[in-house]
């Protein structure tokens, strides 16, 4: 038996432990946790063990699982560095997510429940990654669906999660209605679902007219999974899961699996559908970049954090660049994983408290909290020689080459990580720790924070204290992959499958310089973006300690209030307009895109079914009318002709 | 003509056994089970009427047959013998699913009733002559309609089967119109004999006029808009288990007739086979004659279907709009005539009305305790039927296309269909856009079902529901077949594909 | 005019009183009586097409006759069922006062 079999046992053994949790340990939490623990960790193991003993090149397993006339398909693995790395992120940061919702979760009562759907969502993830062909992808792709509702809505009681995740269930069905067809239209036209097949077979000159579209309505699948403009809304909801959920989705695997399918199926997309592709990506990181600076939610700024990323990796794949795409995301999901994980710590070090202006001074309190957070917030911002630097630089160095434009947009958002990230770092770590009166929130908090005056007072008298190992622990592990992720040769390994001509750097030193010679500019550009944004959140946030209102309260006010340490000037001119923007980015965002497009769409949906119920009378001679009126309009229909 | 009458029986005999099922099962309702308590009763005669199908299965599984009787009359090949046994199967779980009710007394009769419509779909599956057809078919909806009447404590039992009945009757009078004018242009039933008769006539308006009324018979049976108005208001008012087999049974027989009678009928003889006419003049001349029509009901049926859905409260009646929606689906494969249209829609009618005869179960089960099928009885039950909330779940998620259950299969496997046959020029592709985009609108609707019973609050004082082990598991196993049949749809259209070979469509 | 088209009219001049009758009558029996005229109506084509087409000898046509006959009867006796069930709730006979399923 070859090695490569024991990747059906890393496919399978998450799927074996959620059925077992949920048929017969549900009330045995350790043995549950165990279960699912020991199947991802096993999983990892087995696929180091592959790599090493089988390497790196593309081989596929199958057994046929279908064959019916012209529709063959096989039931398969295909293993190649892209999906090997991509298997090895999933199971290595999925491990760590797991093992720290050990302690996480440890009093939730629904603790089994828990392991079992994180279990599923293992399984229907490392489905995606190791598919060989469409139709396999797709199922579990609607799997991924399936099983992130019910995580996201893990909290079923609380009605927000069960909204959060109907949404995004029924906002990944958008997208995932253009993939299907996108599917068909390539089954149709190629006769073929099999990667392997396709890839080989110049499928863009088979398409003919209908790539372009093909291509695009197959976007539209990674449009909802990765959550990009205009199908975006559903992720920053989505915080409504437990945090070490938000990890598993916003890190490693479920907005993940959009961008990987793209670089999976790179060889479909034409020229026009790249371009395409690529302002999308664009356009989303912008936007979520401008979002994040408003928040005040530390999950929420950690979520549109990550749309900005992805918007980052998909522009990465438009350039023609799948190769840095996958790169970002592969130190994304290690830095991406820290953070929300520090995030976590926090929130349960003050029970459940998760606005930044009601924390400070953490850094005292929690140092190994702190100190991992503050890498991962360097490695997103992209510090040299941080992982989020050379990823970032390589996708900031295919917009130089190809698109100026987005290069310009890229920068921007840059700057924009840094600051909001050091915005965050400063109000919530730094500083003193605030007591005394709760702050203003913004009416969304205030909305729900129903029982909040008695947990106000739990949390006042309450001395954060750190973490457990259990959950320190996967933070010191995150924060050592997220340190030295951008010079092990991740980069090289993508680029020897992408572009396998291309000269990529080897050894240690080689890649710590190469972005400095390969592509100056982007490089010098990233780390003034870096410079840019740290300066003006030190600026406006570094002596924040003393003032307990949110900036949210709009630029008069707080020009006001804050007087003491903010430079009025400044105020008055780069930060009002770019509150403006911000702000109206928002209302888009709340209002034209979730508002008015989907509320349109359900509005109208709603009242046509209302309308047409009325033809539905009850009484038996209209229904006879209207069924003589039907025969006769489809006589008058056939004989009209 | 000759007829050895022996070789006829033993060719009918899967009808033979299960029509004396019918009869024992009447029989002994009436002599000994007669004074036991209603339960016995419906367990006692319920075995038996299980046993019957079972042994028509076996007898089937084991006596492949391949014949062709009295001039199509009565066809047996490989693929009616299928349908048939998927028909059997739906028949079983009705009846499994039937064992727990109490609304009526009469359980001998409501048992020979099913059985009697179980006969009925599965002699119409092996007609290939007009006059079986119309036989068959008002032998299925005879029954059926006294199926739904069966409740007589309820007013809206009487009321649907009523409406049914006679909305049935005059559709049925349609057909019977349409069917003499093809008798009249052709000088034939034989649905082959047809085809060849009419094949160098052209299409003249007295055919077209035979053909609309056929196909609107059909459209009745399948609920398909715009003669589906009697669906929704039979299903809410029908007892479930009789609204679960009018859903499934009947639907599978109809859309199997109605591709039958679209293939051999409209298009040429069984001999000549559907790929080799296809290039014909004529056909191309039939196929613009009804593809149209049924393109027209098809895109209606999934609109208002879909629509109408979302607005409903009760849960009989939504699954009724929903399965006007799925016949919308179906047509699409009707209108591809190929042999892999015929598969993939087959499959689809068998795995959605195995899916919708577990919907209708759990319905049943809620219904029983809290005496209606409003969303709001559905509220909290994940904590107060755990198995049985988790097959709702698998249901409606199959229902709505979600992958790997048996529902999502379905839908690939019959747009895939109908792409391949429209292919190179695409031409059912806005067919299929518009199906899959309607799909997503039912997404909605069924969540809503599920919102129900796993977020929405238990109502005060609610309790834990006793289910009967037996109603657990037999919805467990409809939920096993239907994620199975998603899983690994082979099993079923591995024997499909195989059985149209043979049979030479 | 010949005998054919002659038989044709009628038959469907039948089915037309038949449909009219259902649509328009209140009484339940009636609707069911209108549906039975357009059976016959149908029955009345299949002896025209069999009388005046090509085979006479061959017996189609009347065996679909004597089918359908059997089958309206039935019908009716299922329908007359219906309507005393209904009788029995709503003490009338009336369709468009049977109207409490809608929507």
């Amino acid at each position: 038996m070859k090695v490569e079999a024991l990747t059906w046992l890393v496919l399978f053994l998450p799927l074996l432990a959620a059925g077992i949790i949920t048929l017969f340990t549900l009330r045995n939490k350790a043995v549950s946790a165990t279960l699912s623990i020991g199947a991802i960790v096993t999983g990892f193991v087995l696929t180091l063990a592959v790599i090493k003993f089988g390497g790196w090149d593309a081989r596929e397993l199958s057994v046929n699982w279908l064959s019916i006339g012209s529709l063959n398909v096989d039931f398969g693995l295909k293993l190649d560095a892209l999906s090997l790395m991509m298997l090895l992120i999933v199971t290595g940061v999925g491990s760590a997510i797991h093992i720290y919702s050990y302690g996480y979760m440890r009093d939730d009562p629904g603790f089994s429940r828990f392991f079992a759907c994180m279990s599923l969502f293992t399984f229907s993830m490392l489905g995606i990654v190791l598919a060989n062909n469409f139709l396999q992808m797709f199922i579990f792709w609607e799997l991924v669906g399936v099983s992130s509702y019910l995580l996201i809505g893990f909290w079923f009681e609380k009605p927000s999660a069960a909204d959060a995740a109907k949404k995004a269930f029924i906002t990944n069905r958008l997208g995932d209605l253009g993939f299907i067809l996108g599917i068909l239209i390539i089954f149709t036209a190629l006769g073929s679902l099999n990667f392997t097949v396709l890839e080989s077979g110049n499928s863009i000159a088979a398409l003919g007219g209908m790539a372009t579209l093909g291509g695009l309505l197959v976007f539209c699948g990674a449009i909802g999974k990765s959550a990009q403009f205009p199908l975006h809304v559903w992720l920053p909801d989505a915080m409504e899961g437990p945090t070490p959920v938000s990890a598993l989705i916003h890190a490693a695997t479920m907005v993940a699996a959009g961008v990987y399918m793209l670089c999976r199926v790179f060889f479909i997309f034409t020229p026009d559908a790249l371009t395409v592709i690529s302002w999308i990506g664009g356009i989303t990181a912008l936007l979520a970049a401008l979002i994040a600076v408003q928040q005040n939610d530390i999950k929420r700024i950690l979520a549109y954090s990550t749309l900005s990323q992805l918007g980052y990796m998909v522009m990465g794949v438009g350039l023609t660049a799948p190769e840095a795409g996958m790169f970002h995301l592969t130190t994304h999901a290690f830095f991406k994983a820290l953070l929300f994980l520090g995030a976590g710590s926090v929130i349960i070090a003050l029970h459940h408290e998760q606005d930044i202006w009601k924390m400070g001074g953490l850094r005292k309190k929690m140092p190994v909290t702190f100190w991992t957070f503050m890498v991962g917030t360097l490695a997103l911002a992209g510090v040299w020689p941080l992982s989020g630097f050379f990823s970032k630089d390589a996708i900031l160095a295919a917009a130089h080459e190809n698109n100026l434009l987005l290069f310009i947009l890229g920068v921007a958002v840059a700057a924009l990580t840094t600051f909001y990230m050091f915005r965050l770092v400063f109000v919530a770590f730094l500083g003193d720790r605030r007591t005394g009166v709760a702050p203003v929130s913004d009416s969304k908090e205030a909305a729900q924070a129903g029982d909040e005056s008695m947990r106000q007072a739990r949390r006042l008298s309450y001395e954060p204290h750190e973490s457990p190992g259990v959950v320190i622990w996967p933070l010191r592990i995150l924060a050592v992959a997220s340190v030295v992720g951008g010079v092990i040769g991740i980069e090289a390994l993508f680029g020897g499958m992408f572009k396998p001509d291309a000269a990529h750097p080897h050894g240690l030193l080689a890649q710590l310089v190469y972005p400095f010679q390969h592509a100056p500019v982007a490089a010098l550009s990233g780390l003034a973006a870096f410079a840019v944004g740290l300066f003006a959140a030190w600026k406006l946030y570094a002596n924040a300690k003393t003032d307990p209102l949110p900036d949210k309260l709009g630029a008069l006010s707080r020009a006001m209030a804050n007087r003491f340490y903010f430079d009025e000037i400044y105020e008055a001119t780069v930060i009002r307009i770019h509150d403006a923007i911000a702000a109206i980015a928002d209302w888009i965002d709340r209002w034209i895109i979730e508002g008015f497009c989907i509320g349109l769409v359900r509005g109208g949906t709603d009242l046509t079914g209302r309308a047409l119920r009325l033809v539905q009378t009850g009484n038996l001679q209209t229904y006879a009318f209207l069924f003589v009126l039907g025969v006769a309009v489809v006589l008058w229909f056939v004989l009209g002709k | 003509m000759n007829v050895s009458y022996l070789e006829l029986l033993k060719l009918a005999a899967p009808e033979t056994i299960v029509v004396l099922t019918a009869l024992a099962a009447l029989v002994v309702d009436l002599t000994s089970t007669r004074d036991l308590e209603a339960r016995f009763r419906f367990i006692i005669n319920g075995m038996i009427a299980c046993a019957g199908c079972v042994a028509a299965i076996v007898w089937m599984l084991v006596m492949p047959a391949h014949a062709n009787a009295l001039e199509g009359m009565f066809v047996v090949d490989p693929l009616t013998q299928v349908v048939k046994i998927a028909l059997l199967g739906l028949t079983l779980f009705t009846v499994l699913i039937s064992m727990d009710s109490t609304f009526t007394e009469h359980i001998g009769e409501y048992l020979a009733l099913i059985l009697l419509a179980a006969v009925g779909m599965m002699f119409l599956v092996s007609a290939e002559d007009i006059l079986m057809i119309f036989i068959s078919l008002e032998l299925t909806s005879l029954s059926l309609y006294i199926l739904a009447a069966f409740n007589k404590r309820d007013v809206n039992s009487a009321e649907a089967a009523l409406k049914y009945f006679l909305f049935g009757g005059m559709a049925a009078a349609f057909t019977l119109f349409g069917l003499s004018l093809l008798y009249g242009l052709s000088g034939a039933t034989n649905l082959g004999q047809i085809a060849a008769a009419l094949e160098d006539k052209g299409l003249d308006p007295l055919l077209i006029v035979a053909m609309v009324m056929i196909v609107l018979g059909f459209g009745f049976k399948v609920a398909a808009v715009p003669f589906h108005l009697w669906a929704p208001d039979a299903y809410q008012g029908a007892p479930t288990p009789s609204a679960a087999f009018i859903a499934s049974g009947s639907k599978v027989a109809s859309f199997f007739i109605f591709a039958k009678v679209m293939m051999i009928g409209f298009t040429g003889g069984e001999t000549n086979g559907v790929h080799e006419i296809a290039g014909s003049a004529a056909w191309q001349q039939f196929v613009s004659g009804w593809t149209p029509v049924v393109a027209v009901v098809a895109v209606l049926s999934m609109l208002l279907g879909n629509l109408v859905a979302i607005v409903q409260s009760s849960v009989k009646r939504l699954i009724a709009y929903s399965a006007i929606a799925h016949a919308g689906y179906m047509l699409i494969g009707v209108m591809a005539h190929s042999g892999e249209a015929v598969a993939s829609l087959v499959y689809y009618a068998v795995t959605y009305g195995l899916t919708t005869i577990g919907a209708f179960g759990v319905v049943a089960v809620v219904e029983a305790r809290s005496k209606d099928d409003q969303l709001a009885s559905f509220a909290g039950l994940s904590r107060r039927a755990p198995v049985v909330s988790l097959c709702m779940m698998i249901f409606m998620l199959s229902l709505a296309g979600i992958p790997p259950l048996a529902g999502f299969f379905g839908k690939f496997y019959v747009f895939a269909a109908a792409l391949k046959t429209g292919a190179p020029n695409l031409g059912l592709l806005w067919l299929v856009i518009l199906a899959i985009a309607m799909s997503a609108v039912s997404f909605y609707y069924y969540l809503q079902v599920l919102k129900q019973i796993y977020v929405a609050d238990m109502p005060a004082g609610a309790e834990e529901l006793r289910v009967p082990v037996l109603g657990q598991v037999v919805l467990g196993l409809i939920a096993v077949g239907v994620i199975l049949l998603g899983c690994a749809p082979n099993l079923l259209v591995g024997v499909l594909q195989a059985s149209i070979k043979a049979a030479g469509l | 005019m010949t005998p054919l088209a002659g038989y044709l009219l009628l038959s469907a001049m039948l089915f037309a009183i038949g449909l009219a009758g259902a649509l328009t009558r209140r009484n339940a029996i009636i609707v069911l009586i209108g549906i039975e005229l357009m059976l016959n109506a149908a029955n009345l084509n299949f002896l025209a097409f069999w009388r005046f087409g090509e085979h006479p000898e061959a017996l189609a046509g009347i065996m679909f006759v004597i089918f359908s006959i059997g089958v309206a009867a039935a019908e009716a006796a299922v329908g007359l069922a219906l309507i005393i069930a209904i009788y029995r709730h709503y003490k009338t006979a009336n369709v468009d006062e049977v109207n409490s399923l809608k929507g």
